[in-house]
């Protein structure tokens, strides 16, 4: 006879090394997990907690430059929002901006409640309510429908099931609300990532995941367009900084809570592996002036949700002139 | 999670490593980096060792506490 096991007692037990990453909602298709979600909370409460914030808020330069390039975008955009959802805001980097010629409200959504809760209302320009919640679950907390514009800026990276969450995303929308997205791409940190390879491989023979894997440019208008958005706009641009060395970059990234959290990495780089490391981050990428540079590749999408009163394109095969004619 | 006092001194060793594998030995890590900017088309295990040898071996002479 067929029995129905506890839930608690049908989750798989995972190995001691790997710490448990909770499974992907029931809104979600394709449970493909490649990062520790679980991981990733924990990495950005310390990150907001280390030094009573004060790191958190020095390695803030690369989000604030990218949500004030958000912000432009979003300003193209002629029409005045009642409220705009920021996915995966962080202590709300972008929200900041935001005046009340805009938008009357800013609504935070953020998995660590720690960077949530970072920065005080004071400091906002329009009223903000702060959820806590999994940006992966967006419609456990936010009504289909509701939303007029929502935006992510820098959060999608860490996201297991993205082609899930850009449908989320839509579910979520009003008919014709807006999507703005900056997400990481592909070449992001890519000097850091071939040095560690490199020096693993020449020092242990091996190499391990110590950068995530980040989506490429087609792979997101493709996402896009299957999560039913329309009108896409999608394009690349660079933020790159330097750092004196390879040590100061991952410092950086730790107190920006966006240290390694690959499903089954390894925890652990042995001190020869680091000094190569720097060493060859240093001759293969090293500016003339001594320092190094690390490259982050930002990923900009605009999507809309359809309504019948955008403008459309014609159906396939609709057209009555041929194009040998005219030509 | 860490008391804060180990991870402090974590981070304090750990800078003080960063410290010596970037300016004190830097001539060794140079020499390191350009053996492997020599041959990173084609790395393998130990394709560098001698250099590293020298390089790892003046981390190791640095980072040492020095004795009263």
């Amino acid at each position: 006879m067929h029995r129905r096991i506890p839930l608690s007692l049908s989750r798989v037990r995972t190995f001691a090394s790997h710490s448990p990453s909770p499974p992907s909602g029931p809104n979600t298709v394709g449970p493909y997990q490649v990062f520790d979600r679980h991981a990733k909370v924990l990495q950005r409460d310390r990150s907001a907690t280390r030094d009573g914030g004060a790191r958190s808020r020095t390695t803030d330069y690369v989000r604030d430059e990218v949500a004030d390039r958000m912000i432009e975008r979003l300003l193209d955009i002629k029409r005045k929002f009642n409220t705009i959802l920021d996915l995966g805001s962080g202590p709300g980097h972008f929200s900041k901006l935001l005046d009340a010629e805009v938008t009357n409200k800013a609504v935070l959504l953020e998995s660590s409640e720690k960077l949530l809760h970072r920065d005080p209302d004071s400091e906002f320009e329009v009223e903000v309510e702060r959820i806590h919640a999994d940006e992966e679950r967006l419609l456990d907390v936010v009504e289909p429908n509701s939303q007029e514009a929502i935006v992510s800026c820098l959060s999608l990276h860490w996201i297991n099931d993205l082609p899930g969450v850009l449908v989320q995303i839509k579910e979520a929308l009003k008919p014709d609300g807006v999507f703005i997205g900056a997400m990481f791409g592909g070449d992001t940190l890519f000097e850091l990532r071939t040095s560690l390879q490199l020096a693993e491989l020449e020092r242990e023979g091996g190499i391990s995941p110590h950068v995530s894997p980040m989506t490429d440019t087609r792979d997101v208008s493709n996402l896009l367009g299957r999560a039913g958005f329309t009108l896409l706009t999608v394009d690349i641009d660079e933020v790159r900084v330097a750092y004196p060395s390879m040590f100061e970059l991952m410092e950086d990234l730790q107190d920006m809570g966006e240290s390694n959290a690959i499903v089954g990495r390894r925890n652990f780089i042995h001190r020869d592996t680091l000094a190569a490391a720097s060493a060859i981050y240093k001759a293969l990428h090293g500016n003339e002036d001594g320092s190094v540079p690390a490259t982050f590749q930002i990923i900009w999408m605009i999507g809309w949700k359809p309504a019948p009163t955008q403008p459309k394109p014609l159906e396939r095969g609709s057209a009555k002139k041929s194009m040998k004619d005219v030509l | 999670m860490n008391s804060a006092t180990t991870t402090t001194t974590k981070s304090r060793a750990l800078r003080r490593f960063a410290l010596h594998a970037t300016s004190t030995c830097a001539t060794q890590a140079e020499a390191y980096g350009k053996c492997i900017l020599a041959t990173y088309t084609d790395v393998r295990k130990d394709a560098c060792k001698e250099e590293f040898a020298k390089f790892g071996a003046c981390l190791r002479e640095s980072v040492r506490l020095p004795r009263k």
